[in-house]
């Protein structure tokens, strides 16, 4: 392997530079020690050192009865030669029970990525600051940056049993992500400065990604939630198709290559799809098709789309506690729908779920916690670092109506909503108080933080500055009730905001924004909608404000869809973010030279080192705070993921757990060591 | 008053009067009439009685309880004051708790300045029926506590009640003119007409109304102000509402047509418009009274439930149906449970209109 050291793929899981100083943040905490509800970050410890690991293996009740019955081979030979090795964060389990918890139906899919997200090639550690192993035992990255080594376990199989090599990364490359049908947009992660990267197979458990320009990023993409780095649960899920390998040995018979064209589309018929790519994209997707083999520690046995999702464990996970126990604790995971939060909130309260982070609502905190006892659960709260918990997305690329996008892609025009917005109102009511008001700005000990001073600026409540801005841009008319008047025919200015139920109850927050908004004279008409509904009509680029947080923006460069255009269907502009992801073939060029100029440095960024990755993601920060093309409010709070219902039943559960896109939460806390005391 | 002589009164009385005094004897329904006239004399004084801005949204008043009054000052004097009350959020339970202070009183009068409305929609003033000497009303009063916003949940109610009365008020007026016209159309001329017409009732009356509702609540356009979905909820409201006075009305049509004075007015050369308006309606007037007021409070429901549902009114509309939609929640039923006031006056009205319909019903007619 030439221009490549090798750094000693196990022993050096370098520490990412990016993401050192997050426990930093936890200094805020403090504040909040009085409620007793706010603990430290940890999760149990991952063994590296093979002269530590067990040398025989147990495996739960029910898989042991399937290999009496002669319908799974023994335990032993269904772990990896080098598995992943666990210390539970207090004991050694138990095995049995299933874990009870609540869906919103099959839109909320990441409900149940997350804790499957043991299928990721790399994660974090426990408090989010560290690389560390997951399904790749380790990686190395060339001098140059130009060539990146995945070094695979031996031995490791596929939920099915089928062996799990450097092919399946591989048959995804060539054959998953080669195929303009399937994916018709290449990612980004894979095209540094435009010129698309290759992978090829060293040898079975080995794969190499070369590139032809530096690309030290890569080792941050590969285990962050991004299109390379996210795993198969959650990158194959729906209509996408990345996650970097796949189920070769399954889906080649969905695919023409492999048979025929006329064969697959009759096939395709037969089950009815409309094509095969239907059908692939439904095979590969493991929220709906119960067959199709997995890694992580569970697989799916009844699917998404009804109104139970069941979760059995996967007889072949990679992973053992330090006893030999096989992991996972728990037999099953069973996800009950409830439509609406309020319902979510009343079950976890009368303690029908064992573990529930997802939909749990801050504002129901008094409720939660007097019903502590009752419920038989505690009630933790993990506070996340992003900079804004609830913002407005304000679509760049918008051309549904020429005189709102004149007004969406003036700087003056959103800085003045900004300004109109009084962020403490907003944190006392929906936040009670425990969040951080703001830009959307990471908070100052995040590394990627451009500074105290941006978390402030054009983020303080002035509506008198509002106003005067809002004149002097030409919008100074008013009609009878107060409200700025269109320029092009003299009629009310209304901007729609779209807001979905999720985290905190967006349209409520919207609807005080929206009031507050009055007193600039700005009339915003909140439409509350369904997620897929909403999510639909963002990346249709149909939006003028969306509303959502932006978690995962706290390490720009591996989830930065809330922040910049960069990947398809980004709220910012979904027409930008298709020019920029297809090196220009699709989409529209923005005009506006400050988005150039974060797309210049945001893809310079991939082929800097650390240091130079955080230089340039702070100056992105600047731009994004100056310009206001997210208009941020509260965050580095609890509301998304953050307000934790855990039974008294469980043990080995985290004080408290990274609550942060790249974590995962709670996967990197890895509910697989879970287990009930009794 | 002997009895020949109140039998000589009866026979002379006119038919106004006998309907009165048959009104009179139903004590029920002449208590409600007086309940329901309450109710619309706050729906147009609304802005008066509220003495907070609707809207006004504060944070560090987030689920203030209802405020008691204190009648009386230490020396046993009649002089009304409320506390001032400092609210601060327990560290532990997270829940915002109200101290009132003692020390600092303020004085409730009549006729206090707040904020500033157009009487009728056209006096500007800012005088309303209570205010607070040395606060802001918005600061000091909380009759009925706020909501999560800090909005005062008093005055959201009285301009609730102002939205959902003429709302039903406005739709019964719109089926009555259907109504009366389809109705009318359908037992005077009968054949074809009617068939068309009895068909289409039915038609209407035979979809479930919730559904059919929803169907049309969710066609209004998400552009429009909530002044033109306000009306475009009263004319779906409205749009099921005729059906059953228009069957009403031309049963009544038909029972006439056949009568002596209809002919004999026919034969005297009148005009068909003279007949119906000179001759017809009046004999049925009464009846179509009572009708009305028995379709009020279902008009009424009909937006409650609408909002309620999310599918009527929304904010910043006030109506009690938009009012019972926020109190739907788990923090409302632990921690504000005052929210639900608002079911309140929703009940009384509803009985009211009920009881006072009953009442005119047999008033209508007094030989029955």
């Amino acid at each position: 392997m030439p221009n490549l050291s090798r750094r000693g793929l196990l022993a050096t899981l370098a520490a990412s530079p990016a993401a050192m100083a997050l426990l930093t943040e936890a200094a805020r905490a403090a504040d909040l020690s009085a409620s007793g509800l706010v603990g430290e970050l940890q999760g149990p410890t991952m063994i590296t050192d093979p002269a530590k690991w067990p040398k025989t293996f147990q495996e739960a009740p029910m898989l042991a009865e399937r290999v009496k019955a002669g319908k799974l081979p023994p335990v032993a030979e269904r772990i990896p030669a080098e598995p992943m090795v666990w210390q539970p964060l207090n004991e050694t389990g138990k095995y049995g029970g299933t874990w009870r918890r609540a869906f919103t139906g099959p839109a909320d899919g990441e409900n149940g990525n997350r804790i499957q997200s043991s299928d990721k090639p790399l994660h974090w550690s426990a408090d989010g600051s560290k690389i560390v192993p997951c399904v790749a035992k380790g990686y190395a990255l060339s001098d140059d940056g130009k060539t990146y080594t995945l070094s695979l376990r031996k031995g490791m199989k596929w939920s099915d049993g089928s062996p799990f090599t450097a092919d399946d990364f591989i048959f995804w490359f060539e054959d998953i992500y080669g195929n303009p049908e399937i994916v018709p947009t290449p990612t980004p992660e894979m095209r540094p400065r435009g010129k698309p990267g290759r992978m090829v197979k060293v040898d079975e458990t080995t794969v190499r990604w070369e590139f032809d320009v530096p690309y030290f990023l890569f080792e941050d993409i590969m285990a962050g939630d991004t299109a390379m780095g996210g795993g198969q649960a959650v990158r194959q899920a729906a209509k996408i198709s990345f996650g970097a390998y796949a189920p070769g040995h399954y889906l080649k018979q969905f695919l023409p290559k492999y048979s025929s064209l006329e064969a697959v589309n009759a096939r395709a018929k037969q089950e009815g799809f409309e094509n095969w790519v239907q059908m692939l994209h439904f095979k590969k997707d493991w929220e709906l098709n119960t067959e199709v083999p997995v890694l992580g520690p569970w697989r799916t046995v009844r699917p998404i789309n009804t109104a139970i999702w069941l979760l059995e464990r996967n007889p072949y996970y990679y992973a053992v506690d330090t006893a030999g126990n096989q992991l996972p604790y728990f037999d099953k995971v069973q996800f009950t729908l409830a439509e609406s939060l309020e319902i979510v909130n009343l079950r976890a309260m009368a303690g029908e779920y064992d573990e529930q982070e997802r939909h749990i609502d801050l504002g129901k905190l008094p409720v939660l916690l007097d019903n502590q006892e009752k419920g038989n659960y505690k009630v933790h709260l993990d506070l996340g670092f992003a900079g804004s918990d609830f913002m407005f997305h304000v679509n760049q690329s918008f051309t549904g109506d020429a005189e709102i996008r004149k007004w969406l892609t003036n700087a003056d025009f959103r800085r003045a909503l900004s300004l109109g917005i009084d962020r403490d109102q907003l944190n006392e009511t929906f936040w009670l108080g425990v969040g951080t008001p703001g830009s959307p700005a990471p908070g100052e000990s995040m590394p990627q933080s451009p500074g105290p001073e941006w978390r402030k600026k054009w983020s303080t409540f002035d509506p008198a500055l509002a106003n005067k801005m809002l004149d002097g841009i030409g919008l100074a008319k008013k009609d009878g009730d107060g409200f700025r008047v269109r320029t092009d025919n003299g009629e009310r200015l209304r901007l729609q905001v779209i807001a979905i139920a999720a985290f905190l109850p967006y349209p409520k927050l919207s609807e005080m924004v929206a009031d507050q908004w009055r007193k600039i004279g700005i009339q915003a008409d909140v439409k509350e909608m369904e997620r897929g509904l909403g999510f639909a009509k963002q990346t249709n680029n149909e939006h003028q404000l969306f509303v959502w947080n932006n978690g995962g923006t706290e390490l720009l460069y591996l989830f930065p869809t809330w922040a910049v255009p960069v990947i398809p269907g980004a709220a910012f502009g979904p027409d930008y973010a298709r020019w920029y992801s297809t090196g220009g073939a699709q989409g529209t060029k923005p005009e506006d030279p400050n988005i150039l100029k974060i797309f210049d440095l945001y893809a310079e960024a991939a082929g800097l080192k650390a240091e130079g990755r955080t230089h340039n993601a702070q100056e992105i920060w600047k731009i994004l705070v100056d310009q206001q093309y997210g208009i941020g409010t509260v965050g580095q709070s609890p509301a998304g993921l953050g307000v934790r219902l855990v039974s008294n039943r469980l043990g080995n559960i985290a004080a408290r757990v990274c609550n942060a896109q790249h974590c995962r939460t709670p996967g990197n806390s890895h509910p697989e060591t879970w287990y009930f005391k009794a | 008053m002997s009895a020949t002589t109140a039998e000589s009164r009866v026979a002379v009385a006119t038919q106004r009067q006998l309907i009165w005094w048959r009104f009179r004897k139903h004590k029920l329904a002449l208590v409600s009439a007086f309940v329901v006239l309450a109710f619309y004399v706050v729906a147009v004084f609304a802005d008066t009685i509220a003495y907070t801005e609707p809207f006004d949204t504060q944070a560090s008043r987030s689920y203030i309880p209802p405020q008691p009054i204190h009648w009386f000052d230490a020396a046993g004097h009649f002089h009304p004051t409320v506390n001032a009350l400092k609210g601060t959020r327990d560290p532990r339970t997270f829940k915002l708790a109200y101290v009132p202070d003692a020390s600092e009183p303020r004085d409730l009068v009549l006729f206090g300045h707040g904020y500033e409305y157009r009487l009728f929609g056209i006096i500007p003033t800012d005088i309303h029926l209570l205010g607070v000497v040395n606060s802001r009303p918005q600061d000091a009063l909380f009759l009925l506590g706020t909501d999560q916003l800090g909005r005062d949940v008093f005055s959201r109610l009285i301009l609730a009640s102002r939205t959902s009365l003429s709302i039903g008020l406005i739709g019964v007026v719109i089926s009555l003119v259907l109504g009366v016209l389809l109705g009318g159309i359908s037992g005077l001329y009968g054949g074809w007409i009617d068939v068309v017409i009895q068909r289409v009732i039915e038609i209407l009356r035979s979809i479930p109304t919730i559904p059919l509702w929803m169907g049309l609540a969710s066609a209004v356009p998400n552009s429009w102000t909530p002044q033109q979905v306000y009306f475009a909820i009263t004319l779906i409201i409205s749009l099921i509402g005729w059906t059953e006075l228009a069957r009403v009305v031309r049963g009544r049509f038909l029972a006439l047509r056949e009568e002596d004075f209809i002919t004999a007015a026919e034969l005297a050369g009148a005009s068909q418009m003279r007949i119906i308006f000179k001759h017809m309606v009046p004999s049925f007037l009464s009846h179509i009274i009572a009708a009305v007021s028995l379709a009020l409070p279902a008009m009424i429901i009909s937006e409650t439930t609408l909002s309620f549902l999310g599918l009527g009114l929304r904010p910043p509309a006030i109506s009690w149906g938009v009012l019972l939609q926020d109190a739907q929640n788990l923090q409302t039923l632990a921690l504000a449970p005052w929210l639900l006031v608002v079911a309140l006056p929703v009940i009384v009205v509803i009985l009211a209109f009920n009881f006072l319909g009953d009442g005119l019903r047999d008033a209508a007619d007094p030989y029955g």
